[in-house]
């Protein structure tokens, strides 16, 4: 089934960059140049804390995701 | 100062409830090595989400978290960070390890990883390296839960009979009752862990300060070095990119593979517990949002803390607060050092017979017996590190610094086990007692390292140089390899 092969490589090849962007934000550089700032303070918290309890809510998000994609495809 | 006497009282209650708890489940595991070290591959997602994430934060979580943010600031986001990474490839590599232990009995990691290679010197190396490094994590757990009782008690109950008291309990269950013990009394304490954190996250920033905005606001006017990430050193000098983002990778790279967390792939019922158990964990780990709140509050508390470990203790001592929310701060603390305690016990005293005793130096065990032994080498584990934890002059820490240089190497063997059929035994191995060194010397000497990178940064890169080297000079691999990598994707039952 050639559809649904290249949906499960999309799928994959996603999460795989997510994987990436989150390592990269959360060490030199993205994080360095995009979220080590004190201020604007997020719920109270400094930037660069929030941005990293950020990267904690995007990233369960992603897993929920990644996991029903999975399990819609039958894997 | 809180009552003493009611402070213990709430602590001895939680204690006895951690051992009925621990003891109940004893009987519903089969009287075997599988039951006692895999609960019978049964396990459901509450108990795999809650020893997966208890096992995890241990005492360190409670006392050294908050530590951490006290005296270096922005420097403790990178748990945070690592943490995120971290345990995303068990997503992969747990259910491809369990199909494998399903089918060939494998209870351990080193099992797995010595039968793929069919090496009883790597069965042997990772064994003595798994237990070099729970020993010294325990007896740090064993410290952290004296100190706390020392600390609350005012004495009354000193460090090493607070040890002693607590371990106690933790020996108890994990004797009776082996993984089924540990899962159901880390559901209670994975709870009470998080309960009491969120609590005291917020209670205490809106009680010192008006709430958690205006303390960062009052941190950022006085010490704004503290809230700049990438933090500080611990010499209070800051801290390079270089060192915070290899340390959260590197972290990253070992956090799945340490033994004690990854022999749990084989106590999950099934595959998908297992992925729903990493998909869940982040809602575990965010607990670490109010420990470093905590920590923080630290920062302009007067008077200051001696230690920076000390910082939450001290400040629940010397405020004004009810004895009851002291006495749940102890339980907390001591949750989470036994929490992840009895998971180490457990898992070094299975290592050390499986594949110490058996597998690395051939002994014969007798299927009938092996459950005995394991449990007589969880009183010796235990017995050990007590000593340690008691006698040991030296730095706990530096010992464990150095024991997780060698755990973070075992991730390419790993890898190289369930992903890559041309992979070589004894390259697999080379490469992991060579990181291991590299990672030990840098760590002893920092000022060798030619870049300030973390230590295993070193190691890591030179373990997967050995480790490609030997790719070449792999012979076709053997059917059994095929047949094992099949099994492990799932394409073979």
């Amino acid at each position: 089934m050639p559809c649904a092969m290249s949906g499960r490589r999309l799928r994959d090849v996603l999460f795989a960059l997510y994987v990436a962007l989150c390592a990269l934000s959360l060490t030199w550089p993205g994080y360095a140049w995009l979220g080590s700032g004190v201020e604007p303070f997020v719920l109270g918290l400094p930037f660069g804390f929030a941005w990293n309890v950020g990267w904690s809510v995007a990233t369960f998000a992603a897993l929920v995701l990644y996991e029903a994609a999975r399990r819609r495809m039958g894997d | 100062m809180p009552a003493a006497s009611a402070v213990l009282a709430i602590v001895l209650a939680y204690l006895a409830l951690s051992l009925v708890v621990g003891l109940w489940p004893g009987r519903r595991a089969s009287a075997t090595a599988e039951g006692y070290v895999a609960g019978d591959r049964s396990l459901g997602l509450l108990l795999m989400y809650f020893i997966t994430g208890a096992t995890i934060f241990s005492a360190f979580a409670f006392l050294g978290g908050p530590g951490w943010a006290y005296s270096r600031g922005a420097a403790a986001f990178y748990i945070l960070g690592y943490g995120v990474l971290g345990f995303i490839p068990f997503y992969f590599v747990g259910p491809r390890a369990a199909r494998l232990g399903r089918r060939y009995g494998f209870l351990t990691q080193a099992e797995m990883v010595a039968a793929r290679f069919d090496s009883r010197a790597m069965a042997l190396a990772m064994a003595a390296v798994s237990v070099v490094a729970l020993v010294p994590y325990l007896a740090l757990q064993i410290k952290g839960a004296g100190y706390v009782l020392d600390t609350v008690t005012r004495g009354a109950i000193p460090e090493a009979a607070g040890g002693a008291i607590v371990y106690g309990v933790v020996l108890v269950y994990v004797l009776r009752s082996g993984v089924l013990g540990v899962g159901w009394t880390n559901a209670l304490q994975g709870m009470l862990m998080m309960g009491l954190a969120w609590g005291l996250g917020l209670y205490l920033p809106h009680r010192l300060y008006g709430g958690v905005g205006e303390m960062f606001r009052r941190i950022a006017e006085t010490r704004p070095e503290l809230l700049q990430p990438p933090g500080l050193a611990a010499g209070g000098e800051v801290w390079g990119w270089g060192e915070y983002s290899t340390a959260v990778l590197v972290s990253a790279v070992g956090f799945s593979f340490w033994p004690h967390l990854f022999m749990k792939v084989f106590t999950a019922r099934d595959d998908a517990t297992l992925r729903r158990t990493v998909v869940l964990y982040p809602t575990f780990q965010i607990f670490l949002v109010p420990l470093f709140l905590i920590g923080f509050c630290g920062v302009l508390f007067d008077p200051p803390p001696e230690r920076p470990d000390q910082v939450l203790p001290h400040m629940l001592m010397h405020m004004d607060l009810p004895a009851v929310l002291v006495g749940l701060f102890c339980a907390g603390a001591l949750a989470a050092s036994m929490s992840t305690g009895d998971a180490m016990v457990h898992a070094a005293a299975a290592i050390a017979i499986r594949d110490g005793w058996a597998r690395g130096l051939g002994a014969a065990v007798d299927p009938a017996s092996e459950r005995r032994l394991i449990r007589w080498a969880v009183v010796a584990v235990m017995a050990a590190s007590y000593l340690v934890a008691v006698l040991y002059q030296g730095s706990l820490v530096l010992l464990l610094l150095s024991a997780y240089g060698a755990i973070v190497q075992f991730a390419p063997a790993v890898l190289a086990a369930l992903y890559w059929k041309r992979a070589h035994g004894r390259a697999v191995l080379a490469g992991m007692i060579a990181g291991s060194a590299a990672t030990l010397l840098l760590t002893a000497r920092p000022e060798l390292r030619p870049w300030p990178l973390h230590p295993g940064a070193y190691g890591l890169a030179l373990n997967v140089g050995v480790l490609l080297l030997g790719r070449a000079k792999a012979a076709e691999p053997r059917r059994e390899v095929s047949e094992f990598l099949r099994v492990a994707a799932g394409r073979l039952g």
